[in-house]
């Protein structure tokens, strides 16, 4: 690559030449130019590091052309952190695997080009502002890696029930049109038959891949990734509606505005201040375009709500997303896919313990209850005391105690007619008294509470009465004995489920007896066998170099996986499944054939 | 060889006359453009749901469909027709310099019309300037759809000097009898022009012509056109290393029958038998005759590697292919083309131009439809195939038909309207059937000509 001539560009004088005159044509300083394209080359050669040449001409380009985007900004910037610029990694994404010099040169030589056109072309052709306005995300083409926040999704598909509670969330958020599922759930088969055991079922956002081909083949830099946060997004300021990135995704997450869509941005901007919305959910942070609904002729999909992330919905909704809101089973985890710390790399790092807490949280009998139970076997609470009764209803026992002579009058909270209710009820339930009248089952009660005599009702149907009475008693100490029963034997219950989490998580003694779960072997194959054996995970179509940020706790779909009919339909939900039946109708000329 | 010479006026009888058959072909051909340009402001209006697109994946169907077909179809020819054009020059085979300007105009319109449907491709052709150029220096680092744009336009611009340049040579010469309404522009065209430069020009069309050839294989339809579609890993349909070679088939195939319609066309319109005589016919289906070939040993290749023991996905994206019918109807034609020009080699009694005529419209259609189809089963047979809604479904709709018969009619216009500008036949094709070579390279002409022929 070397020339023999004195000329800094290894195409020699005359190119050096015309490259002056090319300068001199502009009205900019060609001298500038000329220096700068010189220590391009330099840097080219390694003599120069690209943040030392970035800032040896900050100020004059500063002062020249008023911005400074030079592809060298970003590695500059990161001088500071790390030594390897993102112009170099950026080149380095289109490389592959090659031969490490030859590599070296080209990718240096690329931005010594890109310095001498850049610098001098790029900016003459576009006005600041059509600059600025790319210049915030550039660093991210094509990155290999994202050191800072990088957003994503655990997605917990063992967990996931099918009820497409969040696809609805997510249309009610960003208002998209009928078959625009950015969210889509679906159930599948495999062919080979084998379909028993756990679930085949797949959630599907959009993956906000690190090396996402929509924002690599995007010719405008509509589609794009947020410096701040990873997402992928689209800014429906810019897009032209050229539908590569739909092309380019093998997800098929996107959606395409075919017409004007239903809700209008007056309405957008009307909801998002009845919500009083920090901003109109359209614009983001950088006053860009990026939220809800597409208008015409643009790209849109899944946008894990920027508004959300930019505290515009206030801080409480910093971290979430719609459809995580609303999952019942918490199958999804948003959060920073590059923080161990966060909640979807929490839930990764323990799937089964994470799981089961969800699954046992306000689930009885817990470990107090269990405690409960051996208190009041131990005579050390009244049953009526107890906060959890297996069987059994706090008022019955009231009423029977009071029957009995156990209870007090005045230790009472029933008013007297609630008393006889709840009397009737229980003499109602016994199969000896069922033929009786509600009258007759009134005047028992009556009686049983004292406020008539033994004479208006047959004998027999009194003591089939007392006998009932007699039973809520015997019936709720039995509960409390079959708790402690259960707890003893070891049957998996929650309380066996929370002893277990506690005894993982480091707790030193926190099983109710003995009796409970006391060493961690026993822990671990409760909590499996409760919440599932710890699951495999997998991200969707890895081989094909996409890095996505969804991972997918659950079975993997094969290359023959079908869809098959879930457990709700979308139109169970309002919405449309496939899309083609609603633009099918504006269709000129629909022959209703395919090819 | 006919009997009659050619001359000046026989290559300016266009230019000077007008018959009532021109007005009624160039009604016809702006009406078909009108008409679809009607329908496209219905689109624009309407939003792009008037086609038959929709999203593939949960949407169930194509997200490109004809427009991207009839778009790579008509770049195809546009190709292939420079492509022509520029071997002729370069390997001096002289015998196909009467139909070579035809080649480049054909290259010029079927730019014309492949760039009006990117305009009608685009959810949002407004911005086509703004949002494309103002990120271009970043953009052409890494979208296939931007190295389109760029070689198209840099195509377009070396096309256009290529045509202007040996454009220079003929207006200067046959300036008096051209005629004078249209004085402003052949003075523009001639601008500056000296006798001198006719050597220097001479130099440079050899060298533009060399950029061409070696440009258009490896960038062209054999490079950014099929890549927009070759490097789409999430496409087994489209991810191959054959598309470039296969591409650059259907576009020289696609070319070498335009070629062969428009010069055919003149030649009736203007009793050009003497210029465009049989010889060039039977020249051309030659070469139709070996593209061809290429063409359907490439499709073989495919269908070898992706039916015999390929990956899941590859395989039932080749599959699909080879049972459409429309797949089968498209190599049906092109093989048929084939068998029939093999036939005419051995028995040359089997030609007649009527026939090549035929073949010329069976291969562009075979092409248009394998084009459109290709781009169709790609969406209907992605790697992720699990959505219930794929394969998805597609047929053009009556918008998206009427397009093909308004970029034909675009096409139509532009060969009617420049025929009537310049002479369509270089002059110094008719010098070179005249017998008189003064123009540069006289002494070892004969024989390249000779040995070309043999």
């Amino acid at each position: 690559m070397s020339t023999d001539d004195e000329s800094f560009h290894p195409l020699g004088n005359e190119w050096e030449g015309e490259l002056e005159e090319m300068l001199d044509d502009t009205e900019y300083d060609s001298d500038l130019g000329m220096k700068m394209a010189q220590d391009a080359m330099r840097v080219t050669k390694g003599e120069l590091s690209e943040a030392e040449f970035h800032e040896m001409y900050h100020d004059d380009v500063m002062e020249e052309f008023g911005v400074d985007d030079r592809p060298t900004e970003a590695a500059y910037e990161q001088a500071q952190e790390e030594q390897k610029g993102t112009a170099t990694r950026m080149l380095e994404a289109f490389e592959g695997d090659g031969e490490e010099s030859r590599r070296e040169t080209m990718k240096k030589m690329g931005v010594g080009a890109a310095a001498v056109g850049l610098g001098a072309w790029g900016t003459v052709d576009d006005g600041p502002e059509a600059n600025l306005a790319a210049a915030d995300d550039h660093s991210s083409y094509g990155k290999v890696e994202n050191d800072g926040t990088q957003l994503g999704m655990v997605i917990d598909l063992e967990r996931c029930d099918g009820c497409l509670s969040c696809v609805a969330a997510c249309q009610e958020e960003n208002q998209t049109d009928q078959g625009v599922n950015w969210m889509y759930v679906l159930d599948y088969e495999e062919p080979d038959g084998d379909n028993s055991g756990s679930r085949n079922r797949l959630v599907r956002p959009c993956q906000h891949c690190t090396d996402a081909p929509c924002e690599k083949v995007c010719p405008t830099t509509a589609r794009h990734t947020r410096d701040k946060d990873g997402l992928v997004l689209t800014d429906y300021d810019v897009c032209i509606g050229c539908r590569y990135c739909q092309v380019a995704c093998p997800y098929g997450v996107n959606y395409f505005q075919w017409d004007e869509p239903s809700v209008s941005t007056d309405e957008i901007k009307q909801t998002a201040d009845d919500m009083g919305m920090d901003g109109d959910h359209m614009t983001d942070h950088r006053d860009r375009w990026v939220d809800s609904r597409a208008p015409r002729g643009v790209m849109s999909k899944c946008t894990m709500c920027p508004t959300r992330q930019d505290g515009h919905m206030g801080d409480e909704k910093v971290g979430t997303t719609a459809c995580e809101d609303a999952c019942p089973p918490e199958a999804i985890n948003f959060g920073d896919m590059n923080d161990p710390e966060s909640k979807p790399q929490q839930y990764l790092t323990n799937v089964v313990q994470t799981r089961a807490e969800r699954m046992v949280d306000g689930q009885s009998p817990n470990r107090e209850n269990v405690q409960e139970s051996y208190n009041f076997l131990e005579g050390d609470v009244e049953l009526l005391e107890m906060e959890y009764l297996e069987d059994g209803d706090h008022d019955e026992i009231q009423a029977a105690l009071f029957i009995q002579g156990e209870l007090a009058e005045s230790e009472l909270t029933l008013e007297d007619e609630e008393l006889r209710e709840v009397v009737i009820d229980i003499i109602g339930d016994a199969d000896a008294l069922a033929e009786l009248e509600d009258e007759e089952l009134g005047t028992l009660a009556d009686v049983l509470l004292g406020d008539a005599s033994e004479g208006d009702v047959d004998s027999d149907d009194l003591d089939a009465a007392n006998t009932a009475i007699d039973a809520v008693i015997t019936d709720a100490e039995e509960g409390v004995q079959a708790v402690v029963d259960r707890y003893e034997s070891r049957e998996i219950t929650p309380a066996e489920v929370e002893e277990s989490l506690a005894l993982l998580d480091g707790e030193e003694e926190p099983w109710v007896s003995e009796a409970g779960i006391t060493d961690e072997g026993s822990a671990q194959n409760v909590l499996e066998a409760y919440a599932g054996g710890e699951a495999s995970t997998f991200k969707l179509l890895e081989d094909v170099g996409t890095n996505p940020n969804v991972t997918y706790i659950g079975n993997e779909p094969g290359p023959e996986a079908e869809q098959v009919e879930g457990p709700v339909a979308y139109s169970d939900i309002g919405g449309t499944d496939n899309r083609k039946d609603v633009l099918d109708e504006k269709t000129v000329g629909d022959a209703g054939v395919s090819l | 060889m006919s009997t009659k010479t050619p001359s000046e006026a026989d290559i300016l009888r266009p230019v000077n006359n007008v018959s009532k058959k021109y007005f009624m072909l160039f009604g016809a051909a702006a009406l078909a453009l009108g008409a679809f340009l009607v329908a496209w402001m219905y689109q624009l209006a309407n939003g792009m749901a008037v086609t038959g697109l929709s999203d593939w994946g949960s949407g169930g169907g194509v997200t490109w469909g004809l427009y991207i077909g009839a778009f790579i179809w008509w770049v195809g020819i546009a190709h292939g027709g420079i492509i022509l054009s520029a071997a002729v020059r370069l390997l001096d085979m002289d015998r196909y310099m009467p139909v070579a300007r035809l080649a480049e105009l054909l290259t010029i319109a079927g730019l014309s019309a492949a760039g009006f449907y990117i305009l009608v491709h685009m959810g949002r052709p407004d911005r086509m300037v703004t949002s494309v150029l103002g990120h271009y220096h970043i953009t052409v680092n890494n979208s296939p759809l931007v190295w389109d744009v760029t070689v198209i336009t840099a195509y377009f611009v070396l096309t256009a000097t290529y045509l202007a340049l040996t454009l220079r040579y003929d207006i200067t010469r046959l300036r008096d009898q051209l005629p004078d309404h249209f004085e402003p522009f052949y003075k523009v065209m001639t601008l500056g022009y000296t006798k001198d430069e006719d050597e220097v020009v001479e130099r440079m069309v050899w060298w533009l012509a060399l950029a061409i050839i070696i440009m258009a294989p490896l960038l062209l339809h054999g490079g950014v056109i099929p890549w927009l579609f070759a490097v789409l890993p999430g496409m087994p349909g489209w991810f191959s290393a054959v598309q470039g070679p296969q591409f650059l088939t259907i576009a020289l195939t696609s070319a070498i029958s335009g070629v062969i319609i428009v010069a055919a066309a003149f030649r009736r319109a203007y009793d050009w038998d003497h210029i465009m005589t049989d010889d060039v016919f039977r020249g051309l289906l030659l070469w139709l005759g070996f593209f061809s070939l290429l063409f359907l040993w490439l499709q073989l290749q495919q269908n070898v590697v992706g039916l015999f023991k390929a990956p899941v996905n590859v395989g039932v994206a080749q599959q699909a292919t080879l049972a459409h019918p429309l797949y089968q109807l498209s190599m049906g034609l092109v093989f048929l083309t084939l068998a029939f020009i093999f036939a005419q080699t051995i028995r040359p009694s089997l030609f007649s131009r009527t026939r090549a005529i035929v073949a010329a419209f069976a291969v562009l259609t075979g092409t248009l439809i394998e084009k459109i189809l290709f781009v169709v089963e790609g969406f209907f047979h992605p790697t992720f195939e699990i959505y219930a809604a794929t394969p998805g479904e597609y047929f053009p709709s009556a918008i998206e038909w009427l397009s093909l018969v308004g970029t034909t009619g675009l096409v139509v216009l532009i060969f009617l309207v420049v025929s009537k500008l310049v002479p369509v036949v270089e002059l110094h094709a008719v010098e070179h059937l005249r017998g008189d070579h003064g123009h540069g390279h006289d002494t070892d002409e004969s024989e390249t000509t000779k040995e070309v022929k043999a």
